[in-house]
């Protein structure tokens, strides 16, 4: 087992979206409520649903608002649509739909958008600024996955919440497979990958993989840092993040999107009422993304917004630095 | 059942029964959408007190036909008839827009029984209904009934009876937002010809002249260019109201979303309320388009 916890495997580098289409296919097979509502973007299981249950596909076309509200009617006929498209037409362009017409009646609908700093799409698709819009909405849970098998678990147990649920994709570094396949996931708990004593990277998505790059680098240095991945980002687990800073006293939050409004500013307004400590807020400042083809995690667009692991190292000794 | 002189009676006591309603609550907010309620009123009368599958007082009765009201700042209309039928006590007239009461000052399905979509937003109505439809055929699909209903829908083009039909009531100043065109489209993609758009045409929304604000001529054109079953009548004509709504029904089975554009007048009725187009009437607005009404209708 090693430094890391139970459950953790550091493994060959896999891309965390693979998880997403065994889960839907398992479970639109038991279900036939189970709808893949498409936006001209394609969506989990696609193939599945073409070649076995293609009248449980609703293409919308490029009509984003439309397709979110049908989304918010089906499930108030007992439907679970899942649907698809980059954050910027799925969750952008259709908030206010998704907001009337399914976050106010709590409708059961499953979205799957697709943003973050990196990919080759340019400024207009690398949306680093979903969770600030997104996280602010009641109703909505949100998840974020480290690896496949927790894009698998977390989509499954997505599935048979019911309720709104939003689960991110990412493009991006392909981060090594961090856990085992009998890795319990469960909504609304944070995960310990590993404690640490000096220092705890609090980490999303693709962020744990270079989390634990990082922590790999200061382990050198005879620092012992803690991880901890966030997969639900909306309702944070606010116990294991107070574990975190009672038990070392300084927090980096790590995310690939604009810390105003994210995974940062929600795990300091925890901190603040709870338990104050040292604190760096590790991200993509104010600024919009652009063009990036970085398939490992020292590219062009991991060194201009300075998401490498070393930067991520750099923050943690500057969090231990400031501890009182 | 195709008008005649003695459910046109009927229709008009209802008519007047459920203006009461709203008279009384209207002198408890003292505000409300009163001109495009007043607008579509005749229309409501005909839909809730003829022309629905419904089940009182179950209101969720799973085979009830829809009613997705995308006008939803319309909603005293609706209000004042669901407690005609019986789905909501009177007492609620009293709380119209006020806190944790049933009647919000937008239709909001958790808060009111028999209101099936909550909205405010203007322009997602007509989608919400897409998905209403488009469940309803999924269903039919999945599970279809085993034998015909012999009393509802006793059609020859099709197989089985739609298990409910969904109407949507939209506004003409609505049809302004893009949303309702690409709802528009979806429909006539997927054939829901169990979805019945009912647009209150009263040619005028807050800031003056529909066909000023943003000209949407030809109207009817579009909807038929857009794949529709078009059909402009008088809205305040109950006869007409009734046999288009009957003529709709019967055309079941061809596949073609229905758009019935009724042509009516703002604040109809109620003279103070027609002569300014009222939007939104407050205060004294209220209390003299209601003593008026309450001198003509008693």
């Amino acid at each position: 087992m090693g430094k890391y916890n139970q459950y953790v495997q550091i493994g060959e580098p896999e891309a965390p979206n693979a998880g997403f289409d065994p889960a839907m296919i398992e479970i639109a097979e038991k279900n036939e409520k189970v709808l893949l509502v498409l936006e001209d973007m394609g969506g989990p299981g696609l193939k599945w649903f073409t070649e076995n249950a293609p009248n449980r596909i609703i293409e919308c076309g490029v009509a984003e608002a439309n397709a979110a509200v049908i989304c918010g009617a089906l499930a108030s006929e007992g439907f679970i649509p899942v649907v698809h498209s980059f954050d910027f037409a799925l969750l952008a362009r259709a908030y206010n739909q998704i907001r009337q017409s399914i976050l106010v009646d709590r409708f059961n609908v499953k979205l799957v958008g697709r943003g973050g700093a990196w990919g080759d799409t340019g400024i207009s698709h690398n949306y680093v600024e979903t969770l600030g819009f997104m996280r602010c909405l009641p109703n909505l849970i949100i998840l974020s996955v480290a690896d496949a098998v927790e894009a698998k678990k977390a989509f499954t147990a997505m599935m048979q919440y019911v309720g709104p649920v939003l689960i991110r994709q990412e493009a991006g570094p392909v981060p090594p497979r961090i856990y085992t396949e009998d890795y319990p996931f469960q909504l609304g708990k944070a995960y310990f990958i590993k404690e640490g004593r000096d220092a705890t990277i609090i980490a999303t998505g693709l962020m744990v993989g270079i989390a634990v790059k990082a922590e790999e680098i200061l382990e050198k240095e005879g620092l012992d840092v803690g991880i901890l991945d966030i997969s639900t980002l909306k309702p944070l687990d606010e116990e294991a993040i107070i574990k975190a800073s009672v038990e070392t006293g300084a927090i980096v939050t790590a995310e690939n999107g604009i810390t105003i409004g994210g995974l940062g500013e929600g795990v300091a307004a925890v901190l603040c009422e709870n338990a104050p400590c040292s604190m760096v807020l590790f991200g993509v400042q104010d600024e919009f993304s652009q063009s990036g083809r970085d398939s490992d995690d020292r590219g062009k667009l991991a060194m201009h917004f300075a998401l490498t692991p070393e930067d991520l190292a750099v923050s943690v000794r500057e969090a231990i630095a400031k501890k009182k | 059942m195709a008008a005649n002189e003695k459910l046109i009676q009927e229709l008009h006591s209802k008519y007047v029964a459920v203006l009461q309603n709203m008279f009384e609550l209207l002198d408890n907010s003292l505000s409300g959408h009163t001109g495009g309620s007043m607008s579509m009123l005749d229309i409501i009368i005909a839909l809730y007190f003829h022309h629905l599958k419904l089940n009182p007082p179950d209101y969720d009765w799973p085979e009830r036909d829809r009613v997705v009201l995308s006008k939803a700042h319309c909603c005293e209309a609706i209000y004042s008839v669901l407690v005609e039928i019986g789905y909501v006590s009177r007492e609620s007239l009293k709380g119209y827009n006020e806190y944790r009461e049933t009647f919000q000052g937008h239709a909001d399905r958790w808060a009111t029984p028999g209101m099936d979509y909550s909205g405010g937003s203007l322009g997602q109505g007509l989608s919400f209904a897409n998905g209403l439809a488009m469940a309803e055929k999924l269903k039919t699909e999945m599970n279809p009934p085993v034998s015909e209903i012999p009393q509802f829908l006793p059609r020859l083009k099709t197989k089985h009876n739609p298990a409910y039909r969904t109407f949507c009531i939209l506004g003409d100043g609505e049809c302004n937002e893009g949303q309702v065109w690409e709802a528009a489209m979806f429909a006539n993609k997927y054939k829901l010809d169990n979805l019945i758009a009912i647009v209150d045409y009263n040619k005028f929304s807050l800031d003056g002249p529909t066909e000023e604000i943003m000209p949407m001529a030809p109207f009817a054109e579009k909807w038929a260019a857009f794949g529709w079953w078009v059909k402009e009548i008088n809205g305040h004509d109950m006869a007409e109201i009734i046999n288009t709504l009957e003529l709709a029904n019967n055309l079941y089975g061809d596949g073609k979303p229905k758009c019935i554009i009724a042509h009516t007048v703002k604040g109809h009725g109620i003279p103070s309320w027609e002569e300014t187009h009222v939007h939104l009437a407050r205060g004294v607005g209220v209390e003299v388009g209601v003593a008026e009404g309450r001198k003509i209708y008693g």
